[in-house]
């Protein structure tokens, strides 16, 4: 077990009402190591919640996020995030984007060995010295990619890396997501909203549900790759995600969340939810 | 598998390709093209009508308030021959053009480098600490409520008559917006930045040099323009407070005794020249650097 989630509760307090969302109501989840654990619910149930605590960016008002044995305190290079929305820096190169993430103590030429290799890796390095305006959507996320490689991270956290990329790019990237996480053994944590991206990547496939945001089934998937998503066993899974999806309260119309009074604005109030 | 995808970035390409074939060619693929030369052609038209038109503005008022009130109201023609003699060399209020200009720059650079340095820090001290901005930026605005003449009694009862308190006008309406908007900038850079930088393992000093100030960039250089153009303005208040009548401030306000409007008139357009060249070349050319430094410019 790599990461894990212990009776976690995050509640977003509004400072001006004192009104407290609950995004995650005491959620318990382990990421075993190599895995490729894909989240997915509707939208608003609370996975990037999941994942930027995983990743440090915010702390949980209850439980505890662990990471290796110690408890989770802020962002760390051990935890390389692809995020949803493009990242990347405009006014550097793509390779000097890629290098500002090495972890640092070594030298400028070493880093950017480094980052070139990561940018081969994800077939860009012929665009090292571009600029991030000058690639296309999917380009800018396989640099990200790099980034979170180049940082030698072992958790791969991408919260619906390609979620604006069309379909077709989207099916590209997904599988070299798969060719890099099945060469470098690293873990991955994947938030989607498609069941299909799901099923394709994923060994574990974990839904939430919202109001407040929760853990309802967990799936194993031992299929291995190239998966067929046309093949009997995956058409059934996918019906049966599909009917999970709906029971869960907020896939239809306005994602509604639950509101509770906090008592004492505190940073981290010690409540039940 | 990733070479395929290249084909979606054929446009890219190819204007990469047509500057890599113009530098082979040994010419510079920012070269002008016919659309570029016509366009600043027709720019260039454009401005000297505006010109024109300011100039005739000002000749018909002037005809009319000799012939309505049969007073004395300096011209066009009479003001720029006085201006060329006074580029010539000829005194006006008791010193040559190029005396009064570079007196009045000294004052302003004096003043608005002030404002640059202490704006800067300030800004960026309180566009990363919240409660510093929230306190901090009430008397930034209570400064910058203030119009640029009334600081001239505060001026003086501080100063006294002379430079410091010149400096010290100019240094106050410059402040504000070059506080207002680097610590703005900083505030409003993207989350996902400082995100970034902290998921790498930055300290604080990286995230702010490397990240939060090339983010803050375009706003930060808007304010010590707003700065710069506020300073200038308030010139002629600023030496109203001057002992020694030096200065095109000073020498317009001389005229009201000396009622040698020609002059004030000449020092008038100085400055009109002087703060177009500065904020058209000089910033308008620091933000095409900065912005294409930022990657912001197509052309890259
Ligand atoms: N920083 C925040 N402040 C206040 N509310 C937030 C914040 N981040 C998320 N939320 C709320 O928490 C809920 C879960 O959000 P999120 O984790 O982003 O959902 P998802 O990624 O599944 O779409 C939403 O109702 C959202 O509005
Ligand atoms: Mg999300």
């Amino acid at each position: 077990m790599i990461a894990s989630l212990e009776n976690v509760s995050k509640v977003f307090t509004n400072p001006r009402t004192g009104k407290g969302l609950v995004a995650l109501n005491d959620v318990s989840m382990d990421v075993g190591e190599g895995d490729f654990l894909c989240l997915i619910g509707p939208s608003g149930c609370g996975k990037s919640t999941t994942l930027n605590l995983l990743a440090g960016f915010e702390l949980p008002t209850s439980g505890r996020v662990m990471f290796k044995g110690k408890e989770i305190a802020g962002p760390s290079p051990e935890r390389g995030v692809v995020f949803q929305e493009f990242s990347l820096y405009p006014w550097m190169t793509v390779m000097q984007n890629v290098a500002f993430s090495v972890s640092k103590g070594r030298t400028k030429e070493e880093r950017e060995a480094l980052a070139m290799k990561q940018l081969e890796l994800v077939g860009l390095s012929d665009f090292a010295h571009a600029r991030p305006n000058e690639l296309s959507g999917g380009m800018k996320q396989r640099v990200a990619i790099a980034r979170a490689l180049a940082m030698d991270a072992d958790l791969l956290l991408m919260d619906e890396p390609f979620g604006s990329l069309d379909e077709q790019t989207r099916r590209k990237m997904d599988n070299e997501v798969l060719r890099l996480w099945e060469g470098q053994g690293k873990t991955v944590v994947f938030v989607t909203h498609s069941i299909e991206e799901a099923l394709m990547l994923g060994t574990r496939i974990l839904l939430m549900s919202a109001s407040p945001g929760r853990i309802d089934r967990e799936w194993k998937v031992d299929t291995p790759w190239p998966r067929d998503p046309t093949s009997p066993g995956m058409v059934a899974l996918k019906k049966e995600i599909s009917r999970g999806l709906q029971v869960c309260s907020c896939a239809s119309g306005e994602p509604k969340a639950a509101f509770v009074e906090v008592q004492g604005a505190d940073d981290r109030p010690e409540m039940e939810v | 598998m990733w070479k395929a995808d290249r084909v979606d970035d054929k446009g890219k390409m190819d204007k990469k390709e047509a500057a890599e074939k113009a530098l082979r060619e040994g010419r510079s693929h920012f070269e002008f093209r016919p659309e570029t030369r016509r366009f600043l052609l027709a720019n260039a038209v454009n401005i000297a009508i505006g010109i024109a038109l300011v100039i005739i503005a000002w000749w018909v008022v002037a005809e009319a308030m000799i012939a309505v009130r049969g007073a004395f109201f300096p011209t066009p023609p009479e003001t720029f021959s006085a201006l060329w003699e006074a580029l010539g060399g000829a005194k006006i209020n008791g010193a040559t053009i190029y005396f009064h200009t570079r007196s009045s720059l000294v004052r302003w650079g004096l003043g608005y480098a002030l404002a640059l340095v202490i704006g800067t820090i300030a800004g960026m001290a309180f566009g990363t600490m919240g409660r510093a901005y929230d306190i901090g930026m009430v008397p930034v605005y209570i400064v910058q409520m203030i119009p640029g003449m009334a600081w001239v009694p505060i001026a003086m009862l501080i100063f006294g008559l002379g430079e410091s308190a010149t400096v010290f006008i100019i240094l106050m309406t410059a402040l504000p917006p070059i506080v207002i908007n680097t610590a703005g900038g900083i505030r409003q850079a993207p989350p996902i930045y400082s995100r970034v930088a902290l998921m790498s393992g930055k300290d604080h000093f990286s995230l702010f040099a490397k990240v939060l100030i090339p983010a803050a960039a375009l706003p930060i250089i808007d304010g010590m323009r707003i700065g710069l153009a506020n300073g200038w303005r308030v010139l002629i208040a600023a030496e109203m407070v001057l002992g020694t009548m030096v200065g095109l401030g000073a020498t317009i306000e001389d005229s009201r005794y000396s009622l040698d409007f020609v002059s004030a008139f000449v020092c008038i357009i100085v400055i009109c020249l002087i703060g177009l060249t500065i904020e058209k070349l000089l910033f308008s050319g620091l933000e095409g650097v900065v912005r294409n430094r930022l990657g912001l410019e197509e052309e890259g």
